[in-house]
């Protein structure tokens, strides 16, 4: 008997989360992408201060693009131009379209989703009566990759593995693997091969050189 | 309340169901992901597969005329999926699981935490000094 949820109710559950998360939120779950937005926050926030005149008032973008246009064809030309669309088709000198500047997520936005992640680990193992601080990845792990500075290493790197790989991969277990392959996208599914198969290449190789098999 | 208070009560909610659900299946427990990458027990490998599955269909039915970003396939998707399968298999963490290993008091997933925003900040880095490899990432495109 597992300490765990039956897999079905934990596919339930998760794909309620996957499906649940676009619905409300309108963007596809994907846990890295949250990631490097959060690091990233002083390029986000230099982004917005750039776009938000424009997001006040898109008339700005207009005019700006009308002095620039008069500028390069002549007053003359453009006047011309502009009466004679304005003779065949109102359209073409209508009020400005909205500037898509549907902002993008903020990343206090993805910060509060990382923060909350690691709140639902704690809540649940508090409710669950199982929070007990450990140092460790449990005996199995210990038993592979050692203590004391080895293991801290194969932690850091392996860390700095999914970070950077995640991102030239452009997605992870959530982005790729789930939010991609449910819907068939070819990149998630190679990607999701690739990862899900270099990993068990690589748990299979430590398994059998740790000792672990044994 | 107005749209961004709102947005941010639907990460936080979402964060906090999902770092639930990660944490009662098992997928923050590495003994559990070293079984399912070894193929010695198939519980998660079937709850990852059922879940692809019942979202299909959920996306399939309700959602087939959205306009839903796809990502596109680059010359990094290979490598870097193999980097992070990689890492993956020795820390037992993809981006969100060291987290929610540290809310359930795996205190040690502080330095696999380290290592993420280590390797997050450098690839920026490196993309931005015009290692044309920028893919866009998850939940964005």
């Amino acid at each position: 008997m597992s300490l765990y949820l039956s897999w079905w109710v934990g596919a339930l559950a998760l794909s309620g989360v996957v499906m649940g998360f676009w619905v409300a939120v309108g963007r596809p779950l994907g846990v890295s992408g949250s990631w490097a937005r959060v690091i990233m926050w002083r390029e986000d926030k230099s982004i917005e201060a750039a776009e938000a005149p424009f997001r006040a008032n898109p008339k700005i973008l207009q005019d700006a693009l009308m002095q620039a246009t008069i500028a390069h064809f002549g007053e003359d030309a453009v006047y011309e131009t502009v009466a004679k669309n304005k003779g065949i088709s109102k359209d073409a000198f209508a009020a400005p379209k909205a500037v898509n500047v549907q902002s993008k997520a903020s990343w206090t936005m993805h910060a509060t989703f990382l923060g909350s992640l690691m709140m639902g680990g704690l809540a649940t193992a508090l409710f669950t009566g199982q929070y007990q601080p450990t140092f460790n990845l449990g005996e199995l792990h210990t038993q592979m990759f050692g203590t004391g500075m080895g293991y801290l290493m194969t932690l850091f790197f392996g860390g700095a593995m999914v970070g950077f790989g995640t991102q030239l991969a452009g997605g992870c277990t959530s982005g790729h693997g789930l939010s991609g392959c449910s819907r068939l996208v070819p990149a998630s599914l190679i990607a999701t091969a690739a990862f899900f198969g270099t990993a068990v290449v690589v748990s299979l190789i430590v398994h059998f050189t740790s000792g672990a098999a044994a | 309340m107005n749209s961004k208070t709102k947005q941010h009560l639907w990460y936080c909610a979402f964060g906090l169901i999902m770092g639930g659900i990660l944490s009662l299946v098992g997928f923050t427990d590495f003994t559990e992901v070293h079984n399912m990458f070894i193929f010695a027990d198939f519980r998660l490998l079937l709850l990852f597969a059922t879940t692809v599955a019942i979202t299909m269909a959920g996306f399939g039915l309700f959602a087939r005329n959205s306009n839903i970003p796809k990502k596109p396939f680059s010359k990094g998707t290979i490598p870097g999926s193999i980097l992070f399968g990689a890492g993956w298999a020795i820390t037992g963490s993809c981006p969100s699981i060291a987290l929610v290993q540290l809310g359930e008091g795996k205190l040690i997933a502080v330095v696999t935490i380290m290592g993420i925003l280590f390797g997050v900040w450098g690839y920026r880095k490196l993309a931005a000094g015009g290692m044309k490899l920028d893919t866009g990432v998850c939940g964005e495109a």
